[in-house]
Order: C-alpha cells, then sequence, then structure tokens
C-alpha cells in the first residue's frame, strides 16, 4: 500500500514540477521591448568566459537602452546558464523559444552550439556564436551564424609568418577541449603544408593553470616556436614560460590577448594573431568602470555581436518587417557587411574579418601586420 | 635533464597536496564524514588571502588572518551542520549530499563576490626564480615545500605528542569508548575539522600564489588528496602525504612516457587496480 | 510544448538513470558514483550504431544495454573486494578514467568535441523526429523501467537485496549466493543507464564527455537521496524535482551579473535544508 501511495504522491508531484517548470517567467506583454535570449555558462568552471561573454552583451544592449533603444524599442535579454552542458543548453533552448519567444540567442562553447543547432535548423531561431571556434560549427546549420573565424583561419596567418621568419620547427601546447584540439588539429595540417614540422604536442585541461610539466617537456624538443592554443589562464602560462627562461618563441592564437597577460612583464616578446576587434578607449574604460574587469576579447566579441544584432533589428523595424528568427537571419545576410568594432561581411556562415599578427611588447599589444583570410 | 626538473615540480605540487590530503585524513579518520565542503575551504582561503593583500596588509598577515577565518568556517560547518545531521542520525550518503550543498554555497558566494575570473596574487618576488644546478624555481615554490612540509612536521607533532592530538586519536579510534572516557566526541570533531580547516589554508593560499585564484578550483585538489589518503591508508597521515607526493610526481613524470591528456586516466587506472590488489591502503595498520 | 517535452523527456531519461542508481547505491548498498560512465558508454554506442547505419533504434538499444550490463558487472566487481568508503573512491577513479577515456579516444567518441548529428530514433524502420512522438517513446520507457523496478521489489529478489544490505553476513550464513545477488542487481542497473544513454544519445542528437562526467554521475546521486531512496517513487520524484529546480530559481529575479552564481547558492541552501529536515527524501524509506 504504501508504494502505491508513494507513487501516487510521486505523480502528482510530477505535475506539479511540471506546472513550475511551465509558469517560468511569462513573457511579459510590454509591446515595445524586444525580447532576445543568450545560453552561456555562467557557473562552474566555464564562467571564466561565459561571464565576460554576457557582460559585453549587456553592456551593448544598456548603452542601446539608455538612448532609448532601437526606433524607441527597448531590447531585453534573457541570460541562461548552461554550465556548458548540452542537455541543459536544449532545456534552455526550448524554453527560450516556447516560454519567451526570443527570435534569436546568442551562445558560446562548441558543445552546447552543435547541441542547439538541429533545434535552430527545425523552429528557425538565429543562433550567433561570437566565442567558440571549432570547424565542426561552420556548417552546423544554415541558422548558427559565427561572427569569429573558425582557428583554421587564424593558423594558416600565423603559420605563413612563422616561416617567414625562419622559424621551421614548432611544438604545440593546446588545451584538452573543442578549441584547443580544433587548434592543434589545423596546426599540425598547416604548418607542414607551409613548410614546417611539428616535433612535439603537449594537451593541459582546461582551467588547470600548472602549464609546467607540459612546457618542460615541449621544450625538450627545443623546436623554433611554441604554438599556444588556449582559452583561459594566459597570465600563469607567461609566467611559468618566463620562469623557464625558455630559449624559443612563443606565438598563440586571438585568445592570447588577455589584458592581464599583456600587462605582465612576462609576455615581452609573444606573437599571436589577432582578430582585429578593439575597443575603443572611452568603451574599455566605461566598461572596466561597470564591471571592475578588462573588457577582453570575449567581451569585446559578444559586445560587437550585440552590435550586429542591433544593426539587423533596426533594418527589420524600418523595412516594418516582424522581428522573426527567419528575418533576422535573411536580413543579416542581406546586409552582409557590417562595421562595428570591427569590419565584418558575412560570405558565409562564418564571418570573414581581418586578421593581424601582434607583438606583446612592455605592457601593449603592438600590430606588426594586417591580413584578410580567404 | 628534464626528468630532474620534472621530478621537482612534481615533489613541489606534491607536498602542496600532501597537506590538503593530511587535513582531509585528519578530518574523515576522526569524524568518517566525507568533507566534500572541504575543497570551498580550500578556495576560501585563497580569496580570503588575495583581498587582504590586494589592499595592501602584509603577506604573512594576510596567510595568519585567512587561516584563522578557515578555522572558524570548518567550526561553524561541523558544529552547525554535521553535528545537527548526526543528531538526525543521518546517513553518510545524506551527510555527502548536505556537504555537497555546502561546498556549492561557498563556492558560489566566492563567484558572486570576486567573478569567475582567474585572479593573480600582487606578489612581485613570488615569481623571483633560482637556479640549483639545472633545476629552476620560483621563490613561491620554494616556500612551500618548505612551509608544506613544516606543515606535516608539526602535524605529526602535535597528533603524536601533545595531549589534544591523543584525545582526538583515541575518538577516532573508538568513538563509543572515548565517550564513556568523557571525551566528548562531538567537541573533539569540532576542534577536529577546525584543525583540519586551518592546515589546508595553508596550500589553499600558497597554491594559488603559483598558479592563480579560481572559484571552482579546488575540487580537483581535493579529489586528488582523497585518493591519495584512502590508498595511503585511512588514518596514516604519513601514508597520505607521502601518496599525494607520490601522484603528482607519478603525474609530472608520465609526461615522459605518454601524452599528457592521457595522464590522469593513466593515474587513475593505475590507482583502481592498486585497490584491488591492496584494498586497504598502502600504510594502513591492522585492523 | 517543445519545452516541456524536453523536460519530460530529459527528466524521463533521468528517471531511468534514478532507478539504475537507486537499484545499486539504495537497494544492493554497492556506493557506486560511476553510473555516468556507464550511461556514456550506452549513449557513445547507440550513437555509433546510428550514425554509421549498422542497426536499428532498437537492437542498437539493445546491443547498447547488453554491453552496459557487462561494463557495469566489471566496474562494480571491485566491491566485492573493497567495501565502503574504499570503495566510493575506487569508483571516483573508474568516473575519472572513463572521462577521461572519452574525451581522448577521439576516433570512437568525437573525443572533446562530442559527436553532432546522430539521427533521431526509429522503431523498425519508422523515424520519430517530432518532440511528441519522442515524450510517447520515453515514457513507454519509463513506464517498462519501473514496472520491472516495482515488480522486482515485491519478489524474493528484492528481499535479499535488502537483506544483504542490512546484513551481509547473515544472508551468507543463511545460504543464499550473495555474488549471485550482488551481481545481478549490478546487471539490471547496468541495463537502465545503458538504455537510457540510447535515448539520451538521439533525444539530443548530440553527445560529448561533459554529460557523462563526475558531475552528473554526483547529480544522480543527490536526485535518488532527494527523491528517496529504495522507493519507485523516490526514482521519479527526484529527477523531475531537480530538472525542474533551476528552472523554477530563473523565476527569482536578481541582478543579472551575479545572478547564475546567486541560483546556484540558493540551490546548495536549498540541499542543506532539504537534508536536514527531510534526509529520507520525499517518497523514501529511511537511509
Amino acid at each position: 500500500m504504501r508504494q502505491v501511495q508513494g507513487v501516487r504522491r510521486a505523480l502528482a508531484a510530477v505535475v506539479a514540477g511540471m506546472v513550475l517548470a511551465g509558469m517560468v517567467r511569462p513573457a511579459a506583454a510590454v509591446a515595445e521591448t524586444i525580447r532576445l535570449g543568450a545560453i552561456l555558462p555562467l557557473t562552474g568552471p566555464g564562467a571564466v568566459v561565459g561571464t565576460q561573454e554576457m557582460r559585453g552583451i549587456q553592456f551593448a544592449f544598456d548603452a542601446v537602452n539608455a538612448k532609448g533603444g532601437v526606433q524607441g524599442n527597448k531590447i531585453d535579454v534573457v541570460f541562461e546558464d548552461n554550465q556548458a552542458k548540452p542537455d541543459v543548453s536544449v532545456l534552455s533552448f526550448n524554453k527560450l523559444v516556447d516560454l519567451q519567444k526570443v527570435p534569436m540567442i546568442f551562445t558560446g562553447y562548441s558543445g552546447p552550439s552543435l547541441a542547439m543547432a538541429p533545434l535552430a535548423t527545425r523552429k528557425k531561431i538565429l543562433l550567433i556564436n561570437a566565442g567558440a571556434q571549432s570547424d565542426k560549427l561552420r556548417n552546423a546549420s544554415p541558422y548558427l551564424v559565427n561572427t569569429l573565424p573558425s582557428t583554421g583561419d587564424e593558423v594558416a596567418v600565423m603559420s605563413k609568418y612563422l616561416i617567414q621568419q625562419g622559424k621551421k620547427t614548432a611544438a604545440v601546447l593546446f588545451e584538452n577541449d573543442a578549441a584547443g584540439i580544433g587548434g592543434r588539429d589545423d596546426f599540425l595540417d598547416l604548418f607542414p603544408k607551409a613548410g614546417g614540422t611539428v616535433l612535439a604536442q603537449e594537451a593541459v585541461q582546461f582551467g588547470q593553470t600548472d602549464y609546467r610539466p607540459a612546457l618542460l617537456k615541449l621544450s625538450a624538443a627545443k623546436p623554433d616556436v611554441l604554438y599556444v592554443v588556449i582559452t583561459a589562464g594566459m597570465v600563469p602560462l607567461v609566467q611559468q614560460l618566463k620562469q623557464m627562461n625558455a630559449g624559443f618563441l612563443v606565438a598563440g592564437t586571438t585568445f592570447m590577448a588577455d589584458p592581464a597577460a599583456i600587462a605582465d612583464p612576462a609576455s615581452n616578446g609573444i606573437i599571436h594573431t589577432q582578430v582585429q576587434i578593439d575597443a575603443p578607449p572611452d568603451l574599455s574604460t566605461a566598461f572596466k568602470a561597470k564591471y571592475g574587469d578588462d573588457m577582453d576579447f570575449f567581451a569585446r566579441q559578444y559586445y560587437n555581436a550585440a552590435q550586429i544584432m542591433v544593426t539587423v533589428i533596426d533594418k527589420l523595424l524600418t523595412e516594418k518587417k516582424p522581428i522573426t528568427g527567419e528575418n533576422l537571419h535573411d536580413t543579416l545576410f542581406a546586409i552582409r557587411s557590417f562595421q562595428g568594432l570591427i569590419p565584418m561581411e558575412f560570405k558565409s556562415n562564418t564571418a570573414t574579418v581581418p586578421i593581424g599578427i601582434n607583438k606583446m611588447e612592455n605592457g601593449k599589444d603592438v600590430t606588426l601586420l594586417k591580413v584578410t583570410a580567404e | 635533464m628534464v626528468w630532474l626538473q620534472l621530478l621537482v615540480n612534481g615533489l613541489v605540487t606534491g607536498a602542496a597536496l600532501g597537506v590538503v590530503a593530511i587535513s582531509f585524513a585528519l578530518i574523515y579518520a576522526t569524524t568518517k564524514i566525507f568533507h566534500v565542503a572541504h575543497a570551498g575551504v580550500y578556495t576560501l582561503a585563497g580569496y580570503l588571502a588575495w583581498s587582504l593583500a590586494s589592499r595592501g596588509m602584509p603577506d604573512l598577515v594576510s596567510l595568519l588572518v585567512a587561516i584563522l577565518c578557515c578555522t572558524v568556517v570548518g567550526a561553524l560547518i561541523q558544529h552547525q551542520l554535521y553535528a545537527r545531521l548526526e543528531r538526525r542520525r543521518a546517513t553518510h550518503l545524506v551527510v555527502l549530499i548536505a556537504s555537497l550543498g555546502a561546498l556549492a554555497v561557498i563556492q558560489n558566494v566566492i563567484a558572486a563576490t570576486y567573478s569567475s575570473n582567474i585572479l593573480q596574487f600582487p606578489v612581485p618576488w613570488g615569481s623571483r626564480v633560482e637556479t640549483f644546478g639545472s633545476v629552476r624555481l620560483t621563490w613561491t615554490q620554494i616556500l612551500t615545500v618548505v612551509l608544506s612540509v613544516a606543515a606535516y612536521a608539526g602535524t605529526m607533532w602535535f597528533a603524536h605528542r601533545t595531549i589534544l592530538g591523543k584525545q582526538i586519536r583515541a575518538v577516532a579510534s573508538n568513538p563509543f569508548l572515548a565517550e564513556i572516557t568523557r571525551l566528548r566526541p562531538q567537541r573533539i570533531y569540532v576542534i577536529v575539522v577546525a584543525i583540519g580547516s586551518a592546515i589546508v589554508a595553508l596550500p589553499g593560499v600558497l597554491v594559488p600564489l603559483d598558479l592563480g585564484l579560481q572559484p571552482y578550483g579546488g575540487v580537483t585538489p581535493l579529489l586528488t588528496a582523497t585518493i591519495a589518503m584512502i590508498a595511503g591508508g585511512v588514518g596514516s597521515i604519513t601514508g597520505a602525504f607521502v601518496l599525494a607526493v607520490g601522484i603528482a610526481v607519478l603525474q609530472n613524470l608520465s609526461l615522459l612516457v605518454i601524452p599528457g591528456e592521457w595522464s590522469i586516466g593513466v593515474t587513475f587506472f593505475i590507482f583502481v587496480i592498486f585497490m584491488l590488489f591492496r584494498p586497504t591502503g598502502l600504510f594502513a595498520k591492522a585492523r | 510544448m517543445d519545452f516541456l517535452y524536453s523536460y519530460i523527456i530529459l527528466a524521463e531519461v533521468y528517471v531511468l538513470l534514478g532507478l539504475s542508481t537507486n537499484l545499486l547505491v539504495g537497494i544492493a548498498g554497492i556506493f557506486s558514483v560511476s553510473q555516468a560512465a556507464v550511461f556514456g558508454v550506452g549513449a557513445y554506442l547507440v550513437a555509433h550504431f546510428l550514425m554509421t547505419e549498422t542497426l536499428g533504434f532498437i537492437p542498437a538499444l539493445v546491443v547498447a544495454a547488453a554491453a552496459c550490463i557487462a561494463l557495469n558487472i566489471v566496474v562494480t566487481l571491485p566491491s566485492l573486494r573493497v567495501s565502503g568508503d574504499y570503495f566510493v573512491v575506487t569508483s571516483f577513479g573508474i568516473q575519472l578514467l572513463a572521462t577521461a577515456v572519452f574525451t581522448n579516444w577521439t576516433n570512437a567518441t568525437g573525443g572533446a568535441n562530442g559527436l553532432p548529428g546522430i539521427p533521431p530514433p526509429d522503431l523498425f524502420g519508422l523515424p520519430l523526429e517530432s518532440t511528441g512522438q519522442l515524450v510517447i517513446l520515453c515514457s513507454v520507457a519509463m513506464a517498462i523501467g519501473g514496472l520491472a523496478f516495482w515488480l522486482l521489489m515485491r519478489a524474493p529478489f528484492g528481499r535479499l537485496l535488502r537483506a544483504i544490505r542490512e546484513d551481509e553476513l547473515a544472508v551468507a550464513a543463511a545460504g543464499k549466493n550473495v555474488l549471485r545477488a550482488k551481481v545481478s542487481a549490478a546487471a539490471l542497473a547496468g541495463a537502465f543507464a545503458g538504455s537510457a544513454g540510447g535515448f539520451y544519445a538521439t533525444f539530443l542528437s548530440f553527445v560529448d564527455p561533459s554529460s557523462f562526467d563526475l558531475d552528473a554521475s554526483i547529480l544522480l546521486l543527490t536526485m535518488v537521496v532527494v527523491g528517496g531512496a529504495r522507493t519507485l517513487a523516490g526514482s521519479i520524484l527526484g529527477p523531475f524535482l531537480l530538472l525542474a529546480l533551476p528552472q523554477v530559481l530563473t523565476l527569482v529575479e536578481i541582478p543579472t551579473s551575479i545572478a547564475a552564481a546567486m541560483r546556484q547558492l540558493i540551490y546548495g541552501v536549498l540541499l542543506i535544508l532539504f537534508m536536514l529536515f527531510r534526509p529520507q527524501g520525499l517518497a523514501g524509506e529511511k537511509l
């Protein structure tokens, strides 16, 4: 009997749970508010990156709303925390789309983005990724748009440059996740094609800041250059490199350009490719004043992505079209070229942007040369 | 000579990990609680010290205040949470879940207060390098080894030479008997968790001094330390310390033969096999 | 409706996992924290068969369940030799080892990138693409699982398992085959976890190692404890409640920049309070 009673109670609670889950923040009926969504890792280890991405979006829309919004329409972003997990992302996606009726969602991290991609195709919801660089994101869905090039483009530019500089042997230090492995695979492919040899490779775990063992092993291979594909924990990395007194050149991707690492004297001489996305000084100052942190690469990327959405929404409103995922998607490709923090062109789902090679010198990140990847 | 530097680095990491392991071992052997929230206390220590140091406090004062605060937090967790659960005769599993809850609270208080960014200590002297032959060590690393070994020695002395230490070991080996002799196990438990928390605050500050602070960064060291404690044999402080050093050295040196992405997997594989053949640990006393 | 449907589907998948965990941890007393690893193997296997079009969904599910039966017996075998907390930590080790394999065996699992584009499930060639159809499929699966669990608990086998948990020696002394009972429980738990993996992979159409890590194993334990150990009702309640909780917490209005951390903090507090005031879970027997 007890068991039967328990089952009945369970059923009641299940129903209650569903009702609770269903009444989550009903969409507010304010006509002039345009509601968008963002699904990012805001707690857990991925929050290092996710929080900055959230701030970038928030900062951009706060500025727009302070000026009265887009043609008088305020923009409201509903942030969902996915802890970088794919199943939570799918749940959040359905919640935002079903209950909040959002036409587009900002996403980051390749796993969650790949999990949401088929849903985006089916429901015609625009997904904007401005942080993850996995090659698989290029063709995951027509509705998944990447505002930064995949690592391949950056690696190609750097490989060519390194060979020109006479650096013919390399070792790779990569993060053992989608971003790092993608970058490593590109480098293993493109550096030899440019005429170089990869002597060794070594992985570190995401967020694990003791790089010494890996660095020691790699430096034992005596490479001309160490190629680094890591997304977080730059300051410990540059410090440990300096402490090793390594004889090789250190080269990296856009991820290298952590403001705190650039400011650290240990980073002198490090070169890296850079998606040319710079925040004007007054913008970064305002950002730092508001959040107490530097406006890093991810914050700039999502600030820029938010501005692209503002441009697209503005055009839709002018044309008096409804703001749906499909219209946002079509209009984005109709506009094609954007001038935000960075000139950006959408020839495909992945933006073409200028890439530069920068060198860190005395607390500054100096541009050595600029190229636009094919 | 890469292996020598790897070995030395492993010893440094292992010494700090060893202190985490002995602090956990002390608590676990006495209270039998799987105190996961210990990882939170460990993380908290670093953030407290960082707050003080970046406000211009002398480094030593920051360290001492952090240790003091952690002692209080540890005592509170035992007194307000575990003791209540014990009175309600909660099972191990329930206590474990409650401890996970406490860990979530501590981690997220930190994340909400300090943001999730990796923070660096403002101590320029820390990354100065000394060279011993072909081995290079930073001041932070040297300090870590010295203080960790001191903490180990201090704990051994405390457990075996002081009256309180003997009382703790008495409660650990038989709480019922201890109760009869008026040792009041519950009081001892609070003291033990407080002491364990004070000890763990030391690596909690020293490790981030070298590698930076992250709000969710305490779990991996605690997990590795737990494994060291179990493999070393519950109740053996030396076992926990030695095994922690051993694991860290193994993880460092294993890079010479296998790629780094497999080093964690291989370490735990060895551990699982080890547990099958030596289920009570390396340094276990006869039971 | 898709939100509600996807919530129900995920919750039902977790119910199957909850049954698996409950059977092992609650009923047989084998304290495993590596159920997510078995779950993952089921998910990767079904994904593999469907993506290579070697098998249909149902045959793939059967193969995955069979493989997970074997696997779960192997990973719970140490419990016969290693007892109590030692097994918990061994199980930790197995979980971490599994995560390392999922992340690094790139050819089979897609590595950290994961496997995108897993086809939807089909019933004998008829693809089930809409979420509505999937809800029905998963509900049927959950009903079958629940029924099996319920029947088992009423059967002599269920009583034998409970007796083993209470006093293994006495059961052995009474001439019962303890080994066979434990192995059978592990096998059944493996079948549940493996098939849950199949439903999970086909519903999400994407799998990566983050769904099968230690956090997932701990979430499963939490679900079982909050729902109530050893009862069918508990295994159903826990997943539905814990999956809804984060969604409900988004009702709480908090300044955005710290909202996520604050919600996790509230989750931790609720967990602690729940353990203090209802340690037996919502519908459980006393643990």
